[in-house]
């Protein structure tokens, strides 16, 4: 209880006369108290406080193909998702030249790769194709398409298939058997 | 001289105060409440600087567990029971009533059609221990074996304003959520949100 009786109550005054004790007005709120802040930890606990926010992804169209001016190939940074949260890009196409594979981890890596990829080519024409492969998770996609948003880049392209060149490129150059 | 008596101060604390403020709180609580569900899988999503909110309702979620199972539900149990009648029609299936409101207060769940009605006839607390086995997709979106597929136009069907929601754990394969992908893009979906959780966006950066 959160009081201690301090006063001596009806005790014999001066006048000799005996009053009744008055009882206290005064209710103990001390368990409503209790009670209210129980309720307050359950449904605390019991809810979902933060709402989770959510990226929209705009896939194109399969049904219908549109004829599109094609894209210098040293313009196009690929962009492949490994394994182990890595991710290897090279510039170029990996047919018919031998492009230098570059790995970085995700997150500021990453980021610095893509901003200064995005200065040495100009930005208005650079490209940057994400293809994630078997080995990759949905993180690591999330993950690039954040990095996407952050960097402001608005052309890219989500690919999901690995031609036969660059399976034998990230083979042999990232040890990615894909 | 009588000797001065020290006036004791009181030790009682008023508690109307507090009280005032915990039932404040409680009340905010309880009216802003939104009740976790009880769902098939935990999923874990990857989190983005993207602030855009899920919406409340009309919502339609296709949940992706860490090991590649694949979860469904849609947000109102009207049109879940609608929903259940609509593919209980296509595939020739019936359904009891008690089996409609069971289905109907489920939030997502991840069974093969042909498993549904059995578990559905489960009481709650052998519900609970049964281990889903996902539904069924596959790589080209338009396969007969392909379930989601299904539960998709059906539930579209049922409510046509339904905007699609992709929760992935974080620790799902790529694979996996691609066919889903094919799955949506098969039936012509081809904007749709992804799920998650939210961070900072680094200093400096400005959204335009």
């Amino acid at each position: 209880m959160a009081e201690i009786n301090t006063g001596g109550g009806g005790g014999k005054h001066d006048g000799g006369k005996v009053r009744s004790k008055k009882a206290s007005t005064r209710v103990d709120m001390t368990p409503m108290v209790d009670l209210g802040f129980l309720l307050i930890t359950f449904f605390i606990l019991a809810t979902t406080l933060s709402k989770p926010s959510s990226m929209t992804l705009n896939v194109p169209d399969k049904t219908k193909t549109e004829e599109t001016e094609p894209i210098k190939a040293s313009n196009v940074m690929t962009i492949f998702l490994g394994k182990d949260n890595k991710a290897h890009y090279i510039f170029g196409k990996a047919a018919n030249e031998d492009p230098e594979v570059k790995t970085v981890g995700y997150g500021y890596e990453f980021r610095q790769a893509l901003q200064e990829n995005a200065k040495k080519v100009g930005g208005e024409k650079f490209v940057v194709v994400i293809k994630p492969t078997k080995l990759s998770t949905y993180k690591n996609m999330v993950d690039v398409l954040d990095e996407m948003a952050i960097t402001k880049l608005k052309r890219y392209a989500l690919v999901d298939q690995l031609t036969a060149d660059e399976k034998k490129l990230l083979k042999d150059k990232a040890k990615l058997d894909t | 001289m009588p000797a001065v008596k020290i006036k004791r101060a009181s030790s009682t604390v008023d508690m109307t105060a507090m009280c005032d403020v915990a039932f404040l709180l409680l009340t905010f609580f309880i009216l802003t409440a939104q009740f976790r569900s009880q769902d098939a899988a935990t999923i874990e999503t990857p989190s983005s600087i993207s602030g855009i909110k899920v919406p409340d309702s009309d919502i339609m979620t296709i949940g992706l567990g860490r090991d590649g199972k694949v979860y469904f539900g849609i947000d109102n149990a009207q049109n879940r029971i609608a929903m259940l009648d609509n593919i209980a029609a296509a595939k020739g299936l019936t359904f009891t009533n008690n089996e409609k409101k069971e289905f109907s207060l489920m939030s997502n769940f991840g069974l093969p059609i042909n498993q549904l009605k059995s578990y559905l006839s489960l009481p709650k607390e052998q519900q609970a221990k049964v281990k889903q086995p996902g539904i069924p997709t596959d790589s080209t979106g338009a396969a007969p074996t392909n379930e989601l597929k299904d539960w998709v136009f059906n539930a579209r069907k049922a409510n046509n304003g339904l905007r699609i929601a992709l929760k992935g754990d974080n620790l799902a394969k790529f694979p996996e959520f691609k066919n889903v992908l094919a799955t949506l893009q098969a039936q012509n979906i081809n904007k749709f949100n992804l799920i998650t959780g939210t961070e900072a966006p680094p200093a400096g950066w400005k959204a335009d």
